[in-house]
C-alpha cells in the first residue's frame, strides 16, 4: 500500500471508548489521520468542521441514533460511511444501508477486515461516483458501456435482467449492494421486495459467470442484506 | 375367600355343627350296608373341611358333634346312646382322637400356608421395591411406584410419598383416593420437623429397633387428628422424607404384618431418597472438578496462543531499538513485515477465542434460513487468502436442496474445514470440497491429500486447543478451528465427523438434513 500524499482523513463515531482507542491506533498506524467523536452529535459537528474522507459510525449511539446521523448526513454529503452493527441487528444494519450508508461491518471484527473495506470505499472514492466503464475483476470484465461480460476471455451471454444485476455490482464492486437498491435498480421501486426472482436471477447469473464447481467467487452473498461483488485480493 | 371370613366373625362353631348334620343326613341311608367303625371313617374328611375353612376351635366342636352322631345313629342299638358290644367303645374312642387330632394338624397346615401366602406377597413387593431402587431414575418416579404398590398390595385407601425440602415436606407422589386428607401437609410437616411417627399402628411384632418412635394421632397437630400413618424416612444422616398411608374406611389401623410392611416399605424409599442426594452430591463435585480442569487447560492455552505473537513481536522490536542506527532499511522492512504476520495471528487467535466463548456462551445464537450450500462455501473461500485459494477445487452440483442454517455460522465453519485441511497437507496439494445428497441429508465433504487423521485421533481433533500429531507441520493456527466449526454446526442441527481418505488423507464431512424434507 503506497502512502498518498494527503493522508486520508477517518472520523470515528463510536460511544465506546475501547473501540475510539482501538480504531485510532489501527488506523494510524496505517497512516490515516483519525477524528473522533462519541454521540452523533458531536460526530455531525465534526464532518462539517473536518471534512473527513471516510466515516466509521457505530449503529447503537446513545441519544441520536446511528441511524438519524446517517440520515442527516446523506442530506449534504456523498461521504463514503462504514456501518459498525452487532451480530443480532441485521434490521438496522439493512436500514442504514438504505439510507445510503455504503458498507457495514459486524462487530467483532478483526483489524484486516476494517482495513481492508477502508480500502475499498476509498479507492471507489477517489475514482468517483460517475466510475469506469469497463470493471475487471480476476477473470471476469464487464464493459459497462458495451454491455459486454467476458470471463478468462471467452464472451458469456447474459439475459438483459442478468447484465444488469452484474452491472449494479459492478459499479458497487467490493461494497455490499442490497436487496431491495438491486430490485428498484433493475426491475424499478414497486418491486422492491421479491427477494425470490432476485435469487433466482442472481441463482442464473453466477451460473454463467462462476468458475466451474458450482461455488460462487465473484458474486458472494451477504446474508440478510444483499449481494457483494468482490474483487479479490 | 369368602369361606375364610367365618373365623373372624365367630359363625365357625354353627357351622361346625351344621356340617356334621348335613353329613349325618347324607350318611343315615347306608347305616344297614356299613359297619359303625367304618362310618366313623366317613366323618374324618368332614373334620378336616371344617378345619381347614373354620380353624382349630370349630374343628374341636365338629368332632365332639360327630362323635356324639356316630354314637346315636350309627352305633347298635341305633337311636340310642347306648352301646351293644364293648368293642364299639374303642372305636368311638379311636374315633373321637383321630378327629381332633386331625382336625387340629389341618387347621395348623392351613394356618401355615396363609402366613407362607402372606409372606410371598409381602416378599414379592419388597423385590419389586428393592429392584425399583436400583433402576429408578428419578426420586419421584420411585415414589410413584411405593405410592402405587402400597396402595395396590397393603390395600391402603391412599398413600402418600413427601420428601424433605428447605421449607417442610415436598409432595413427590400420591396414589389412591383424591382429596389429600385434612391437615395431610402440616402432619407431613411436623414429621419433617420433628422427625417422628404420626398415627396408629401395630408395631407390636417389629423387632424393637424397627419400631417408629411416635406419638398419637390428635398428638402432633392441634385440632388435626390423623387418619392413618405418618412414617419418617430415617437415613443415617437425618430424614430424607415421610411416608404416608391411611388405612381403608372402617380399619383404624393396618394389622401387624401390613405394618411391617410399611416400615420396610419406608426403609427402602429412605435408602432411594439417600442415594439420589449422594449422587447428586457426587456429580456436583465432579462437575465442579472438571469445570476446574477445563478452566485451567483454557487459560494455558489462551495465554499461550496470546502470548506467543507477542513474545515474537517484542523479540523483533526489541531487536531492531537495539542497534545503534537503523540504517539497515531493507532489514527494518523485513523485521516489521514479520510483526505485522505475527499482529495478524494474534488478531485471528481472539476473533476464534470471542467466536468459541461467544458459542459456548449461547450469545451467538444461529438465525436460520434456507440457504444454497454453493452460496455458504463461497464466502467461505473468499476468507482464505489468495495465494492458497489455488490449491481448493470445489464440485457442488446444481440443484442440491437448499439447507436450513444460519449463513454466517456455516461459513465461519466451512473456512475453518478448509484452513484446517490446507494447513495439514502438503504445499501444493490438492483439497477438495464436494457436495452431494444422501438419502435425506445434504452432505460436504472436504478432503485432504495430508497424512490424515489415525483412529486414535480422530476422537479429539475436535477438542479445544488440540493439534494433531502432524503440527509441527503447521506455524500457525490457535487450535480451536475444528472446535468452532464442530459447535456451530452441532448448533445448526448437523453433524460433523472425519473418516480416512486412500491411501491417505483425512475427509471432514458434515450432514444437514435436506430442508425440503423437513418441510422448512
Amino acid at each position: 500500500m503506497g502512502s498518498p500524499e494527503r493522508p486520508r482523513r477517518v472520523l470515528v463515531i463510536d460511544d465506546e471508548e475501547q473501540i475510539r482507542r482501538a480504531l485510532r491506533s489501527i488506523l494510524t498506524s496505517r497512516h490515516y489521520e483519525v477524528a473522533s467523536a462519541d454521540t452523533g452529535e458531536a460526530g455531525l459537528e465534526a464532518a462539517i468542521d473536518r471534512r473527513p474522507d471516510l466515516v466509521v459510525l457505530d449503529l447503537s449511539l446513545p441519544g441520536m441514533s446511528g441511524l438519524d446521523v446517517c440520515r442527516e448526513l446523506r442530506a449534504w454529503s456523498s461521504v463514503p460511511i462504514l456501518v459498525l452493527s452487532v451480530r443480532d441487528d441485521d434490521q438496522d444494519k439493512i436500514a442504514a444501508l438504505d439510507l445510503g450508508a455504503d458498507d457495514y461491518l459486524t462487530k467483532p471484527f478483526s483489524a484486516g477486515e476494517l482495513l481492508a473495506r477502508i480500502r475499498a470505499l476509498l479507492r471507489r472514492a477517489v475514482v468517483g461516483d460517475a466510475g469506469p466503464q469497463v470493471v475487471t475483476i480476476g477473470g471476469l470484465m464487464v464493459d459497462l458501456a458495451r454491455r459486454v461480460v467476458t470471463v478468462d476471455g471467452g464472451e458469456v451471454r447474459l439475459t438483459r435482467t442478468e447484465f444488469d444485476i452484474l452491472a449494479v455490482l459492478s459499479r458497487n464492486a467490493d461494497r455490499v449492494v442490497t436487496s431491495r437498491m438491486l430490485l428498484e435498480t433493475v426491475w424499478g421501486p414497486e418491486y422492491s421486495s421479491d427477494l425470490v426472482t432476485l435469487r433466482a436471477h442472481v441463482s442464473h447469473l453466477r451460473r454463467k459467470i462462476e468458475p466451474s464447481g458450482g461455488v460462487p467467487r465473484y458474486v458472494l452473498t451477504e446474508p440478510g442484506v444483499g449481494f457483494r461483488l468482490v474483487a479479490g485480493d | 375367600m369368602k369361606w375364610s371370613r367365618l373365623t373372624r366373625v365367630g359363625s365357625g362353631y354353627p357351622f361346625a355343627v351344621a356340617s356334621v348334620a348335613v353329613a349325618t343326613a347324607v350318611l343315615l341311608p347306608l347305616r344297614g350296608l356299613l359297619a359303625s367303625d367304618q362310618m366313623t371313617l366317613l366323618y374324618i374328611p368332614v373334620i378336616g373341611l371344617v378345619a381347614r375353612l373354620a380353624g382349630t376351635g370349630p374343628s374341636a366342636a365338629g368332632a365332639i358333634a360327630a362323635f356324639f352322631a356316630v354314637f346315636f345313629f350309627f352305633v347298635p342299638p341305633y337311636d340310642t346312646l347306648r352301646v351293644a358290644a364293648p368293642r364299639d367303645w374303642l372305636t368311638l374312642l379311636v374315633f373321637v382322637g383321630v378327629a381332633l387330632i386331625s382336625g387340629r394338624q389341618t387347621a395348623l397346615m392351613r394356618q401355615r400356608e396363609r402366613l407362607a401366602t402372606l409372606r410371598e406377597r409381602d416378599l414379592a413387593l419388597l423385590n419389586r421395591l428393592s429392584s425399583r431402587l436400583v433402576s429408578a431414575e428419578s426420586a419421584s418416579e420411585l415414589a410413584a411406584f411405593v405410592a402405587s404398590e402400597v396402595v395396590d398390595v397393603l390395600g391402603a385407601a391412599r398413600c402418600a410419598v413427601f420428601a424433605t425440602g428447605a421449607a417442610g415436606a415436598v409432595l413427590l407422589a400420591d396414589r389412591g383416593v383424591d382429596a389429600a386428607g385434612v391437615g395431610e401437609q402440616a402432619l407431613a410437616d411436623w414429621v419433617v420437623r420433628n422427625d417422628k411417627a404420626v398415627g396408629l399402628g401395630d408395631v407390636d411384632s417389629l423387632p424393637v429397633d424397627e419400631r417408629p418412635i411416635g406419638v398419637g394421632p390428635a398428638e402432633a397437630v392441634d385440632g388435626v387428628i390423623a387418619d392413618g400413618i405418618y412414617l419418617p424416612l430415617q437415613v443415617s444422616e437425618g430424614l430424607e422424607g415421610v411416608l404416608y398411608a391411611r388405612p381403608l374406611a372402617g380399619h383404624m389401623v393396618f394389622p401387624a404384618h401390613k405394618m411391617r410392611l410399611l416400615v420396610a416399605a419406608g426403609n427402602l424409599t429412605a435408602a432411594f431418597l439417600e442415594r439420589v442426594h449422594l449422587v447428586q452430591r457426587a456429580a456436583g463435585a465432579a462437575a465442579l472438578r472438571e469445570t476446574d480442569r477445563l478452566k485451567s487447560t483454557l487459560i494455558s492455552s489462551v495465554s499461550h496462543e496470546l502470548k506467543t505473537p507477542l513474545a515474537a513481536v517484542t523479540a523483533r522490536i526489541t531487536g531492531l531499538l537495539e542497534q545503534d542506527s537503523l540504517t539497515d532499511t531493507r532489514r527494518v522492512r523485513d523485521e516489521l513485515e514479520a510483526v505485522e504476520a505475527d499482529l495478524g495471528r494474534l488478531d485471528e487467535a481472539i476473533g476464534d477465542l470471542l467466536d468459541l466463548s461467544r458459542l459456548e456462551g449461547d450469545a451467538w445464537r444461529p438465525r436460520p434460513d434456507v440457504y444454497g450450500l454453493a452460496e455458504i462455501l463461497g464466502s467461505a473461500i473468499a476468507r482464505i487468502p489468495g495465494d492458497q485459494r489455488a490449491r481448493v477445487s470445489f464440485d457442488v452440483p446444481d440443484g442440491l436442496p437448499g439447507v436450513l442454517v444460519d449463513f454466517g455460522q456455516l461459513a465461519r465453519a466451512f473456512y475453518s474445514l478448509i484452513e484446517n485441511a490446507l494447513a495439514y497437507s502438503p504445499a501444493g496439494t490438492p483439497v477438495s470440497v464436494s457436495a452431494r445428497t444422501l438419502g435425506a441429508d445434504v452432505i460436504v465433504c472436504v478432503e485432504d491429500e495430508g497424512p490424515g487423521v489415525s483412529d486414535d485421533e480422530k476422537g479429539k481433533v475436535f477438542g479445544k486447543f488440540y493439534r494433531g500429531v502432524a503440527a509441527s507441520l503447521v506455524p500457525s493456527g490457535t487450535g480451536l478451528g475444528l472446535a468452532i466449526a464442530r459447535e456451530i454446526v452441532r448448533g445448526n442441527g448437523g453433524r460433523i465427523w472425519v473418516e480416512d481418505v486412500r491411501p491417505h488423507g483425512a475427509r471432514f464431512a458434515v450432514s444437514f438434513p435436506d430442508s425440503d424434507a423437513t418441510g422448512a
